[in-house]
């Protein structure tokens, strides 16, 4: 496990590398995608996440690539399973193209997700992340719990207001494995803004989101984060535990491997065995569009930021992530199994 | 409070806020009326072209929009039972079948000031309740909603068509097809038989636009005459009957308004079950509840006034929290951001001018709405009059194209042509069409919120939650009124049978 670590390190030391490098592709980037129609099927609906970056993106996927159009179809469904089954099967000439998370790609065959038996998460084109946004664990304002410790010594398990088996309930089975403390899921809830109003009025012990989400509310002291789920510490979250630090030694590997999946995140990717020439013009198209200062300066404006990992890199990432995750299968599965 | 609220007008009185609130009505008047898109799906496509405006510009073009869609929603449900989206399903009802009886102008005029009024009641409590919008928004939770659900439920009881059975077996129908696709509860995918499309489930819009419109498109080939046979019945109805109509029955759009803001304050529940509740209340307090379905005016009045307060309630837990109450809230949401504005308590001290400007728009967009509703209504009441061979083609193709426009899949066309027939066939044998859709909207939330319930508070949650008994006691009350009015008068006229000479 060390050495996945290890590798997935250098991959993102090596990151800027090899985005120059994509950069030169440009030409060839705009040459194989010129007056041609991309289709992005966005794992979403109208107002959520992947589709607001989705459509912020498209203009300048436009303007890279020399398409005629980039069109974005919603696709929203099982969690992203949907759009993610349906781009499985599609031509492989580059032409139709998923957005969305991919770190439910890979943890819903884990935990033998019926929607997400018709695909192999390593066999997909990996095209480029656009962003991966930390996931925080978050309690209610005025709940008893200050911290991740008082929820360690909790003498009954740990209410968690669920929307069902996405990447956030599979995040809470595992801190909980890891940390050594019972969950209680409560699925049902429609959504973040559901669960998040359970956590705030003390019907749920707390839940997990992306930092963005969850950032008005612990402005306003509605709610206290308590544990951030990253690979490594950030100095813009100063105070805020990470997982990886203080899980126990024998479990560490779990939870790196976790926290990095969920940093893949919001990505673009394309069927199994896409033409080379498509996914070498488009891992370029990516990698310009989130360098081009327009781009970066709407992307700080509407603060949604972009922190870009290249094609060609997540497709190795992936590979070890799948070789690295088998340990999280039992977890996944008796938490499944737990709801069923 | 005084100096926020001059201060939220004052906002709006720019050249580019007045001219965005303009564009943003017509818009939504337009976007609202094509089937399947209503207002998320304006919004969505807005806020794009909203970055580097006036925070008042920007807002005014984003909520007038929303809130034109409710009218515009309401145009084809009343002229075709066509509904815009989804939260148009109530108008069916009773709208429709003033347009057959020839009072489509009525109709329309009814609906417009319906939701004018209840717009305006709405803006006028979000501002009232702004220092009490935190506390009742924490003291409400998944049993309330199941509450309201089962409110919803009841209005069943008035589409039994003559056949309690008939009724009650339309809306399993209903209820089986809103299992299709991923259980809520378990995250396991329910009656899809492997179909990646089912796994997303039928969708609500796609399977009304099927059941009401594609089935009236058939009946009207078969039978070859239009909507309105101009020869047989006769447009003898005003605008200004609907307006008097409204107003005559002001204390149902009151009741509709409060309901409407309410259920506008339980994120989640959104303005589909806010129209079939405000129906329910409608029919239950109706002193002639067999007029309902047969073309009613409070059947269309009682559904817009409650859609127009919806959109009040609903930006309390967006502005009180930053949490927001629904998808069209979400993409608010986002739009502040892109402003720089922060919701969450601060919004209700330090932004306060801010929020009155969004009950100022709230205002003076249902204004708007209503003015040109009104202008253009004897020209809309005009179109069920064409002939069958002329309208078919075209609504149909309007139909299916919105079908597609509501996911963007082709197999949603076919659904909804499949849901034509059996709308069509419901129809002809007398199967409530509208307790299927009614069963359809209502099961998932009931069965989410029963099953949150019973986790969280226990299988006697009733007990823990007062407020949810109440509401309770409340809808038990209000659905056997019916029951006890019918029964009394049968007892008055039994009575005077007796005594008569």
């Amino acid at each position: 496990m060390k050495t996945t670590r290890r590798k997935l390190m250098l991959a993102g030391a090596m990151a800027p590398l090899v985005m120059g490098g994509a950069g030169r592709a440009l030409a060839q980037a705009a040459g194989f995608y010129k007056d041609k129609v991309i289709i992005i099927n966005v794992a979403g609906g109208a107002a959520g996440g992947h589709t607001r970056y989705a459509r912020m993106l498209q203009p300048y996927l436009l303007k890279h690539s020399g398409a005629k159009e980039v069109r974005i179809v919603l696709m929203p469904g099982g969690g992203g399973l949907k759009a993610a089954n349906h781009v499985w099967r599609v031509k492989p000439n580059g032409l139709e193209l998923f957005f969305g998370n991919v770190s439910t790609l890979i943890l819903a065959p884990l935990a033998g997700s019926a929607g997400a038996q018709a695909f192999d998460p390593v066999k997909f084109s990996y095209l480029g992340r656009v962003t991966s946004e930390p996931r925080v664990l978050t309690v209610g304002g005025k709940s008893a719990i200050k911290s991740i410790q008082d929820v360690q010594k909790l003498k009954r398990p740990f209410v968690f207001p669920s929307q069902g088996t996405d990447e956030d309930f599979y995040t809470m089975a595992v801190l909980g494995d890891a940390l050594g403390f019972k969950v209680k899921a409560v699925t049902g809830y429609e959504g973040n803004a559901d669960t998040s109003l359970a956590v705030i009025k003390g019907d749920g012990d707390g839940h997990i989101t992306g930092w963005s989400e969850s950032l008005g509310p612990i402005r306003s002291g509605d709610k206290n984060p308590i544990l951030m789920v990253t690979s490594l510490p950030s100095p813009d979250y100063p105070g805020i535990p990470v997982v990886t630090a203080i899980a126990p030694a024998a479990k560490r590997a779990t939870v790196q491997a976790m926290a990095t999946i969920l940093e893949t995140h919001r990505s673009y990717i394309g069927p199994p065995n896409m033409d080379p020439q498509a996914v070498a013009a488009f891992r370029a198209v990516v990698t310009a569009a989130l360098k081009d200062p327009d781009l970066l300066a709407e992307s700080k404006k509407g603060e949604r930021p972009v922190a870009p990992l290249e094609g060609a890199l997540q497709q190795k990432q992936v590979a070890e992530l799948a070789k690295a995750s088998a340990n999280l299968e039992s977890i996944l599965k008796a938490a499944v199994k737990d709801i069923q | 409070m005084i100096d926020a609220i001059s201060a939220g007008l004052l906002a709006l009185l720019t050249p580019q806020a007045v001219l965005f609130l303009f564009l943003g009505v017509i818009y939504g008047l337009v976007i609202g009326i094509l089937p399947g898109l209503g207002g998320v799906v304006a919004m969505a496509l807005l806020l794009p072209f909203t970055y580097g405006f006036e925070t008042a510009a920007t807002l005014a073009l984003l909520l007038g929009a929303h809130i034109a869609t409710i009218w515009g929603d309401s145009v084809t449900s009343i002229l075709y039972s066509v509904p815009g989206s989804a939260k148009g399903l109530a108008l069916c009802f009773d709208g429709y079948p003033m347009t057959k009886k020839g009072q489509a102008k009525r109709a329309l005029a009814a609906s417009a000031t319906g939701a004018l009024f209840g717009g305006i009641i709405g803006a006028f409590f979000l501002a009232l309740c702004i220092p009490l919008i935190r506390p009742v928004i924490l003291a409400l939770g998944p049993s309330e909603y199941l509450i309201m659900a089962l409110w919803g439920l009841t209005v069943i009881a008035t589409f039994g068509e003559g056949s309690l059975m008939k009724g009650l077996t339309a809306s399993v129908l209903g209820v089986l097809v809103a299992f299709v696709g991923m259980d809520v509860v378990t995250a396991t995918p329910r009656f899809t038989f492997g179909s990646d499309f089912l796994m997303d489930g039928i969708s609500f819009p796609v399977a009304m636009i099927g059941l009401f419109a594609v089935s009236e498109m058939m009946k009207l080939t078969i039978k070859g005459v239009p909507i309105v046979d101009r020869t047989l019945v006769k447009e003898e109805s005003t605008v200004m009957e609907g307006i008097k109509d409204a107003i005559t029955h002001r204390w149902l759009v009151v009741r509709s308004s409060i309901l409407g803001l309410w259920i506008g304050v339980l994120p989640g529940v959104g303005a589909t079950v806010a129209g079939l509740a405000a129906y329910a209340q409608a029919v239950q307090t109706s002193k002639t509840p067999e007029r309902f379905g047969k073309g009613a005016v409070e059947g269309v009045i009682a559904p817009d006034a409650t859609m127009g307060a919806n959109e009040g309630g609903g930006l309390m837990p967006t502005l009180a929290f930053g949490i927001p109450g629904g998808e069209s809230m979400a993409i608010l949401l986002v739009a502040f951001m892109g402003l720089g504005v922060v919701p969450g308590p601060d919004m209700l001290t330090k932004n306060l001018d801010l929020v009155f400007s969004m009950v100022w728009i709230i205002v003076i967009a249902n204004i708007a709405v209503t003015i040109i509703g009104l202008g253009i209504t004897p020209w809309l009441a005009r179109l069920p009059s064409l002939q069958a061979n002329l309208m078919v083609p075209i609504v149909l193709s309007v139909c299916f194209v919105g079908a597609y426009a509501t996911r963007g899949h082709i197999e949603d066309v076919i659904v909804a042509a499949v849901f034509g027939v059996v709308g069509y066939l419901m129809d002809k044998y007398r199967y409530s069409r509208a307790n299927f859709v009614i069963g359809m909207v209502l099961a998932v939330m009931i069965e989410r919120n029963l099953h949150i319930s019973m986790t969280l508070y226990g299988n006697d949650f009733l007990l823990d939650r007062p407020i949810a008994l109440a509401m309770l006691m409340f809808v038990l009350i209000t659905a056997a009124l019916p029951f006890i009015r019918n029964w009394r008068r049968k007892k008055r006229q039994l009575a005077s049978g007796v005594t008569a000479p």
